[in-house]
C-alpha cells in the first residue's frame, strides 16, 4: 500500500490500474497553492492535515480548480496574503472562483467539494485550525449562495486528493485506502 | 513478544550510524565558554566537503546575512560558533535523515523537511513568545524524530495491530509503547545519548510528545512539542499516522500560547523551510 503512495507522490501516472483518476497530466498542488485546469488534467494534492482542500468543477465547461489553503483568515499575516492569497481560505477561495470564471466556468454550474480540515488529539481550542478553515469556507459559500456537494473533513488523518478534470471525479486517499467523494 | 521486540529495537539503536567525527569533535567543544576558533578551524580544515556544505547553509536566505560568507572564521565572527556548530551537525545528519522511512510512510526527504520545519518553527516560536535560554532549540527540533528511522520497520511490520479501532483515540507514541515497549521519542533519545549530545537535547527529544512527563519543565521541550504538531498540521512530513498526537494543555498555558501565535508561525514556516533547504542543493 505504502509503495503505491510513494509512486503516486512522485507524480507517476497509473495508466494500467484503473483505480485512480487518470489524466493526461498530473499537476501537483503544493501547500498554500492553487491550480486550475481543464479536461484531461488531474490535479493532485498531498498531506492535507488541518489544511483545507477545495475542489470546484464546472461539468459543462469541464474546467476545475483545486485549492490547498493553510489558514482561515489572511488578517493573521496580511503581507503573506498579498504575496500568496492561496495560503488563506478567505483570500484563496474567491481567487479560485475568479480564475475558473476566466476559463469559462459558470457559478450556477459549479460542483464544490471539500477535504482535509483535520486536527490533532486533545481538547485545545487553539489547535482547531482545521475546524476554523471549514467554518470560514462555509460562511463564504453561504454568503454567495453556494452549497457543498460533498465533504470528507475532520479527524486525525492526513489525506491525499486526486481530482480528475475530465469528469469531476474526486478520490480521497488515506492510509493506503481510496474512496470516491 | 514485547521483550523480544524491545531487544531487536535496542540492537538496531546500537547499529544506528554514529555521529560523524567532525561533528562529534565540535560538539565536545560546546562546554567551552570562550570561542574556540582555532580548534574549530583545525577540525574543519580536513573536511572540505563538509565545510562547503556548512558555508552554503550559512549563506542561506534563512539567516538573511547580506554579505557573502566565504570562510569558517568569518562565519564564527558573524553568527557565533555555537550557531556554526549547529549547522555542522545539520549538514552531517541531513544525509542520514534524507532517507525514506517505512511504517510512517515517509518518502525520501519527508523526514528531513519535517526536521527542518520543526527546527525553524521552534526558533520562530521562541522569538515570538520571547522565551530565552533555548540556544539549542534548533538542534532539538532537527533531531526530535530521529527515532522514527529505527522504529519505522517495526511499525511497518505491526501495522495491523497498531491500527485497530481501540487505538484510534490514543496518541500514536502511546500505541508504539503498548506494542513495542518503547516509542520513537525514547528511541531518538537513546540515539542522541549514544552520540554524546548534551542532556537538555536528549530530554527535548525524549519528551517531545509527552512534555508533562519530563523530570523538569523545559522550554525547549514545550516549544518543540508545539512546533512539531504545527508542522504536521500544515502537512510538512506528516506520515501515515497523520495528526494522531495529543496537544498538551499544560504546555499551551505554560507558554501563554494563543491562536494568533500558532497561526502566525504556521504562515511563516513553509518559507523558512524553503529558505534553509534550498541552499543545500549544490549549485
Amino acid at each position: 500500500m505504502s509503495g503505491e503512495n510513494r509512486d503516486l507522490r512522485s507524480g507517476t501516472i497509473y495508466q494500467n490500474k484503473g483505480e485512480h483518476p487518470v489524466g493526461l497530466m498530473n499537476h501537483i498542488v503544493a501547500v498554500g497553492d492553487m491550480k486550475v485546469g481543464a479536461n484531461g488534467d488531474t490535479l493532485v494534492t498531498h498531506a492535507l492535515g488541518s489544511c483545507l482542500g477545495l475542489m470546484v468543477y464546472d461539468p459543462v465547461a469541464r474546467v476545475g480548480g483545486l485549492l490547498h489553503a493553510m489558514l482561515p483568515l489572511s488578517k493573521i499575516n496580511p503581507q503573506k496574503a498579498s504575496e500568496n492569497p492561496y495560503m488563506f481560505v478567505d483570500t484563496g477561495v474567491p481567487e479560485l472562483f475568479r480564475q475558473l470564471y476566466e476559463i469559462g466556468g459558470q457559478k450556477a454550474r459549479m460542483v464544490i467539494k471539500a477535504a482535509g480540515c483535520g486536527q490533532p488529539l486533545g481538547n485545545s481550542e487553539m489547535f482547531k485550525i482545521g475546524e476554523r478553515n471549514y467554518t470560514v469556507l462555509k460562511k463564504l459559500l453561504w454568503k454567495n449562495n453556494l452549497l457543498l456537494e460533498a465533504e470528507d473533513v475532520g479527524g486525525v488523518i492526513s489525506r491525499t486528493v486526486y481530482f480528475d478534470l475530465s469528469n469531476g471525479q474526486v478520490v480521497i486517499s488515506s492510509k493506503g485506502e481510496k474512496r470516491e467523494l | 513478544m514485547k521483550t523480544q521486540l524491545l531487544e531487536m529495537i535496542r540492537k538496531d539503536i546500537g547499529n544506528f550510524p554514529g555521529m560523524p567525527g567532525a561533528a562529534s569533535k565540535l560538539l565536545a567543544l560546546l562546554n567551552n565558554t570562550e570561542t574556540p576558533l582555532a580548534e574549530i578551524e583545525a577540525i574543519l580544515r580536513y573536511e572540505p566537503g563538509l565545510t562547503a556544505n556548512v558555508l552554503r547553509l550559512v549563506n542561506s536566505a534563512y539567516f538573511g546575512i547580506s554579505k557573502k560568507i566565504g570562510s569558517v572564521r568569518q562565519a564564527v565572527l558573524l553568527m557565533g560558533w555555537k550557531r556554526l556548530t549547529q549547522l555542522v551537525l545539520a549538514s552531517c545528519v541531513s544525509a542520514i535523515m534524507d532517507k525514506p522511512v517505512s511504517g510512517y510512510d515517509l518518502v525520501p526527504g519527508d523526514l528531513w523537511r519535517h526536521a527542518v520545519a520543526v527546527a525553524v518553527a521552534s526558533e520562530g516560536l521562541a522569538k515570538l513568545l520571547n522565551v530565552g535560554g533555548v540556544e539549542e532549540i534548533f538542534t532539538a527540533g532537527l533531531l526530535h524524530d530521529v527515532g522514527k528511522m529505527v522504529l519505522g520497520r517495526f511499525v511497518e511490520e505491526h501495522r495491523v495491530d497498531m491500527e485497530v479501532e481501540s487505538y484510534r483515540e490514543r496518541s500514536f507514541e502511546q500505541v508504539e509503547r503498548e506494542i513495542f515497549g518503547m516509542d520513537h521519542a525514547e528511541v531518538g533519545a537513546l540515539i542522541l545519548s549514544k552520540w554524546g549530545l548534551p542532556e537538555d537535547l536528549v530530554l527535548a527529544v525524549r519528551y517531545h510528545h509527552e512534555p508533562d512527563k519530563a523530570p523538569k519543565p523545559l522550554s525547549t521541550v514545550d516549544i518543540v512539542h508545539v512546533a512539531d504538531i504545527v508542522s504536521l498540521m500544515i502537512g510538512i512530513g506528516v506520515g501515515r499516522e497523520g495528526l494522531q498526537y495529543e496537544v498538551s494543555n499544560e504546555v499551551t498555558s505554560r507558554l501563554h500560547l494563543e491562536t494568533r501565535h500558532i497561526e502566525r508561525i504556521a504562515s511563516e514556516t513553509l518559507q523558512w523551510v524553503h529558505a534553509f533547504t534550498a541552499s543545500m542543493q549544490p549549485e
